[in-house]
């Protein structure tokens, strides 16, 4: 029995569309000499996931990350490639395999707006075949540790939007998934939202082993919860490993900044590691190699009047920055590492 | 097979909830419908015959043609509801995709919602025609004609549900299906003879229309309820078949337009 839930082989996806110019007369131009445009939104994807791992996809705007989403719990079919999920193809749209996934969209409700979230719940209690006693154990349990048991009777559309947040995640997991899709489930909340559906999806996590992949564009949700990243840039895959390895793809450098109690002067010794002072030269950010991390922190510490300083908390936001802005490095990296 | 109707059963009580949830519209659909009955067609009717209202146009005198339009409005409130109507934009959307995930047919959904909306309109439409007596308009026909006569008329709303899903389904190639559903209604009003009864227009249409779905929706139903109509045989099979070709056509779409589905807008 292979561990593998998910396998994908040069899955590809491309959208075609038709330009159309505004106004009547665009439509019925269109309507008869369609300009088509095809854009690649995926393209040769491969990717295998284990039962039980937690999986980061991160990649910029339009990268492809919501098309993967779709075509793993069957919303779209792939325009080419294989794609299976606990032995289904996802686009058959089985029931079997409906019953065991779960997908949340952080930009789009699920829910039904004109009633209250409980009966949803109730709905899906009975889409689900669920069992009374499962439903309301696993309801209970999940609307106490999101602490909305006061909102589950207040109409949806009158919930805010982390309530909400909390509402639909309850709703896609009420039937306790084998596989949960996580697209952007934290966007726009509040970091004590975020940290709150952060613990809740951990907890779900440890509590019964479910594969899950999450993309977000939270550098702390990934620390959180990720042990490894997928990386997909313009539809493809670049980079895929442990989120440690992730972090130093740059070098195994640290960022280390500095808050002085007066103005430093020159200073050759700091200077060395690609320092970046402040204005009022109080305040230093510079980067060092991981083994002359204690050396160099305690000189500092004893030869300036440090008032504060710390090491770089989210590495891999850094990162994620520095490759949104130039994917060539990864590229540069990879054939470093293949050579 | 327990847990299945339990599905429908729960679908149905939510899709009530949804169509109540807003008291206000519930009372506009009683009471807007029969103002738009009672100012467009009465006085159409009470100008055309004018002081003489035991003339016969076709056979009608004036209170005939009246009680003739208030079945046709009862008919019409019971039998060509609106329930499909989100359908369309449920496709364009992109709202579909929930139903995708869940181990339950969107079909399955529309229809449940459909049913639930049945279940209302059996009180739409049975206030109205409580207000039509009330007025005036009609007297009450007899316990075997009103139950022949809602049977028909529920059965044909059926019909109307899965034609009005065959144009809701049309989203996924057209922007607007509005245009395309305002034809087919005002097609539908003319040929099913809610506008004007079917005696009033030639032979040879009324016969050709005998094997297409129109008279079928308001004239036949009326002439149930009017107790002059007692072939329903007729009736319920021209209507069976219609509605079982729109049933294959709508799964053929449905099939052809998932492949195309691109869930935009999610
Ligand atoms: N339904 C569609 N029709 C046509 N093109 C589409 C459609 N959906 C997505 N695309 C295109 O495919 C590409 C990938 O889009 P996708 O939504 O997967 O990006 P994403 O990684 O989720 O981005 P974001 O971080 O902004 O959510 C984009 O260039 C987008 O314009
Ligand atoms: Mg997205």
């Amino acid at each position: 029995m292979s561990n593998k839930v998910i396998e994908v082989t040069n899955l590809t996806k491309q959208f075609k569309s038709y330009k159309k110019k505004p106004g009547i007369k665009g439509s019925i131009q269109s309507f008869f000499n369609r300009e088509y445009t095809t854009k690649k939104a995926v393209h040769d994807f491969n990717l295998e996931i284990n039962k039980g791992e937690i999986i980061g996809l991160l990649g910029p705007n339009g990268a492809g990350k919501t098309t993967l989403m779709k075509m793993f719990t069957g919303i779209i079919v792939p325009s080419a490639g294989e794609l299976t999920i606990n032995g289904h193809r996802p686009w058959e749209r089985k029931k079997d395999f409906k019953k065991k996934i779960a997908l949340v969209m952080g930009q789009k409700s699920q829910l039904w707006w004109d009633i209250p979230a409980m009966d949803s719940f109730l709905l899906l209690q009975k889409f689900y075949e669920l069992s009374d006693q499962e439903f309301k154990t696993r309801l209970d349990y999940m609307a106490e540790l999101l602490g909305v048991v006061d909102l589950l009777h207040v109409h949806v559309r009158k919930l805010s939007l982390g309530e909400r947040m909390k509402m639909e995640l309850m709703a896609s997991l009420l039937h306790n998934p084998d596989v949960i899709f996580l697209d952007e489930p934290t966007i726009g909340l509040d970091l004590v939202a975020q940290e709150n559906i952060r613990e809740f999806v951990l907890d779900f996590h440890k509590k019964n082993g479910t594969t899950i992949i999450i993309t977000s564009h939270y550098m702390a949700d990934v620390q959180a919860l990720c042990k490894r990243l997928v990386l997909i840039f313009d539809g493809t895959k670049a980079y895929d490993g442990p989120l440690e390895k992730f972090e130093k793809i740059l070098g195994n450098e640290k960022t280390v900044s500095f808050s002085f109690s007066e103005e430093i002067g020159g200073c050759d010794f700091i200077d060395k590691y690609d320092a970046k002072w402040n204005e009022c030269r109080n305040h230093v950010d510079i980067r060092v190699p991981e083994e002359e991390l204690r050396e160099v922190s305690k000189k500092i510490l004893d030869l300036y009047p440090v008032i504060e300083f710390n090491t770089e908390k989210m590495p891999i936001e850094r990162v994620m920055k520095t490759l949104m802005t130039n994917p060539e490095v990864l590229r540069q990296q990879r054939e470093n590492l293949s050579s | 097979m327990k847990t299945y109707l339990l599905k429908w059963w729960q679908t149905i009580r939510i899709s009530w909830s949804k169509y109540t949830a807003y008291r206000l519209n519930f009372f506009l659909q009683v009471v807007g419908p029969f103002l738009v009955f009672f100012f467009i067609k009465y006085n159409l009717w009470s100008s055309i015959y004018g002081e003489d209202t035991g003339q016969l146009i076709r056979g009608y005198n004036f209170d005939e043609m009246m009680q003739y339009h208030v079945w046709t409005l009862v008919i019409s409130l019971l039998g060509q509801g609106y329930a499909a109507m989100n359908l369309s934009e449920d496709i364009r959307l992109g709202r579909i995709s929930s139903y995708l995930i869940y181990p339950f047919e969107f079909w399955e959904f529309h229809t449940a919602g459909f049913l639930s909306f049945q279940i209302l309109q059996i009180f739409v439409s049975s206030v109205t025609l409580g207000l039509a007596i009330f007025f005036g308009f009609l007297d009450l026909p007899s316990t075997m004609t009103l139950l022949h006569g809602f049977s028909f008329t529920f059965f044909m709303g059926f019909f109307w549900f899965t034609m009005q899903y065959f144009t809701g389904l049309l989203a996924f190639w057209l922007e607007e299906t509005w245009i395309m559903r305002v034809l087919l209604s005002i097609v539908v009003s003319f040929l099913s003879g809610y506008i004007f009864p079917l005696e009033l227009y030639p032979e040879w249409l009324v016969s050709g229309l005998k094997f297409t779905p129109f008279p079928y929706m308001s004239y036949f139903p009326a002439k149930i309820f009017m107790g002059v109509e007692t072939n329903f045989m007729m009736g319920y099979a021209v209507l069976a078949f219609w509605m079982a070709v729109f049933a294959f056509v709508n799964h053929l779409i449905w099939k052809k337009g998932m492949r195309l589905y691109t869930a935009a807008g999610m």
